[in-house]
């Protein structure tokens, strides 16, 4: 446990000298500033329901960019430099578990992320504000919105530590974990209202695209304050399947 | 504290090593001598359990390092060829982190890490990013990593190379100084660096280890012993002298004005003798100025096992 912990704090002091993301967070914040404005501006001028203002806030734009670019940029340096520089050698004949490495250095990406994400809630506390919303805005639904938000990114980061486990090249490690979380969230929501008779045949298809339908599971279930046991399930055995075959992948590495 | 057994390590169609063997015993230097691309790395690496063998046995402090790699890394510390570690962090947070890592008590990390620096001197520079510091500093700053838990073995993969001159007189002083508290396991490609550290040196090329033994045993057994003998002598006098020897007939030099005159036996490996010639010179009443037995040197002996390495013949003490 000891051996996470450092691994967590090396990685995570790395993250915080690092200017990548620092970089990261000015433009997410500022471009989440302009869209909840917009949602407050339209919301006043135009009138709305606030019980819709939690999923119009946790589901903005910034938060798929937050969790289709932001992960992979956080992770692709994970193993990917390591490897580059030689250092990983360094790092794998300490007396430490490939898991724990593994699990060490997704954590630091994870508490980064959080780091990163959290902050936006800032913003809905000065929207609570009389000369904001004078609406009694519901705030827990988007607590569940970014409890949300947190299960896939902490999936998505997991895909990412994976990429970068198996190239030497951050850019290719980065842009596949993309690939993956682009593909992720948006593959079951454009194949579903493909779904006809056909998959009569072989329900699973189905079941399956609605079991991975992030943003159904974001919009309909975590940003109206429903945490489901199954929908979280998913996601944490998603980033557990994903931790494990990095190690493997570490491991196979060996034999080559 | 070290025993491989047959080791074998293949990458694909390339067989890097090639069932080699041996043993090193607590408290010794031992020096693992070869070319570049001869294996050393590759065996080291297994040794650290980096790699994997393909076939054969390796143990560190009694832990195979299969079976039980966290164990096996816990006994080493480990340098590696061109010391890998993060530009992006100050010596003394990158030693705390290492220490940290290897499981040095929090309590006693600070200690461990100012005796590291003070040992492998770099204290002065333990504020610096290791990005900003020399090769040399670097080169000193993974060593400190390496003995920072106070490892029972060290593993030095090529901890000279890239330094300068004095720099690797100091590295050298720091290894030798080294020998009293670790059994240390370094390799290198540079004869005569092997020669001063170590007290035993491995000679391996094409993943075959070649020679074992101390540089005496070793030298014993090199081609390029000779007797250089100036005496007052004539060249009839000298070709007697081997009488009954199993000596090559002598080179000889040309007499000078006062008749002395120098002669060169070859010997085979293991031959001395010196005080035989002696004492015949004595009694045929020849003059003798200087006697001297011209061992080879290392350089000689690797150039010896290596070029008899084409052969299929194994020389081992």
């Amino acid at each position: 446990m000891s051996r996470i912990w450092t691994t967590i704090q090396r990685e995570l002091m790395s993250y915080l000298f690092s200017p990548v993301g620092y970089v990261i967070a000015v433009l997410l914040y500022l471009f989440r500033g302009i869209e909840v404005s917009s949602i407050v501006k339209g919301m006043s001028f135009l009138g709305g329901d606030v019980d819709q203002f939690a999923s119009m806030y946790v589901l903005q734009r910034s938060s798929l960019i937050m969790i289709v670019l932001v992960p992979p940029i956080l992770t692709m340096r994970c193993f990917a430099e390591e490897r580059r520089s030689g250092s990983i050698e360094v790092l794998l004949t300490a007396p430490v578990r490939y898991w724990e490495v593994v699990v060490g250095k997704w954590a630091a990406a994870f508490l980064f992320f959080c780091i990163l994400l959290l902050p936006t809630l800032a913003i809905l506390w000065l929207l609570a504000g009389d000369s904001y919303l004078s609406a009694g805005v519901p705030f827990s639904p988007v607590f569940a919105g970014y409890v949300g938000l947190a299960l896939v990114g902490a999936l998505v980061l997991s895909v990412g530590v994976f990429t970068s486990s198996l190239t030497d090249n951050v850019l290719l490690a980065s842009l596949s974990a993309m690939l993956f979380s682009w593909g992720l969230i948006s593959g079951p929501a454009l194949a579903l209202p493909h779904v006809g008779p056909w998959t009569l045949e072989y329900p699973f298809v189905e079941t399956l695209l609605i079991q991975t339908n992030v943003v159904d599971h974001l919009s309909s279930w975590f940003a109206r304050g429903l945490i489901d046991s199954g929908k979280c399930a998913f996601y944490v055995v998603g980033t557990i399947v994903f931790l494990f075959l990095t190690t493997i992948s570490l491991e196979a590495r060996r034999w080559k | 504290m070290i025993r491989v057994a047959d080791l074998v390590k293949r990458f694909g169609a390339t067989t890097a090593v090639d069932h080699i063997s041996f043993e090193v015993e607590r408290g010794e230097v031992v020096g693992f001598l070869g070319p570049n691309g001869a294996g050393k790395t590759t065996t080291i690496r297994v040794l650290t359990c980096y790699h994997p063998a393909t076939s054969g046995t390796a143990e560190v402090a009694g832990h195979d390092v299969f079976a039980d790699p966290v164990a096996v890394r816990s006994q080493i510390g480990y340098l590696p060829e061109n010391v890998p570690i993060y530009p992006d962090m100050r010596v003394v947070e990158y030693l705390t982190y290492r220490a940290a890592l290897k499981g040095v008590q929090r309590r006693q990390r600070k200690a461990a890490v100012g005796a590291a620096m003070e040992r492998c001197g770099v204290t002065e520079v333990r504020r610096k990013l290791i990005g900003h510091v020399s090769r040399g500093y670097r080169q000193r700053v993974g060593l400190a990593d390496a003995l920072v838990a106070r490892p029972p073995i060290l593993i030095l993969d090529e901890p000279t190379s890239g330094l300068d001159p004095n720099q690797r007189r100091r590295m050298k002083t720091l290894i030798r100084e080294l020998a009293d508290e670790h059994t240390v396991l370094f390799s290198s490609h540079i004869l005569a660096e092997v020669g001063d550290v170590s007290s035993r040196i491995m000679i391996i090329t094409n993943g075959t280890l070649l020679a074992d033994g101390t540089i005496d045993e070793l030298l014993e057994q090199a081609p390029g012993r000779a007797l250089v003998v100036t005496a007052r002598a004539t060249p009839g006098d000298f070709r007697r002298l081997r009488d009954g020897l199993e000596i090559a007939a002598p080179t000889l030099g040309e007499a000078d004005a006062a008749g002395w005159c120098t002669a060169r036996f070859e010997l085979s490996a293991g031959q001395d003798p010196r005080d035989e010639i002696a004492r015949r010179l004595r009694e045929h009443g020849n003059d003798l100025r200087e006697l001297k037995l011209e061992l080879p040197t290392l350089e000689t002996y690797f150039q010896y096992v290596t070029e008899q390495a084409e052969a299929p013949e194994v020389v081992a003490s």
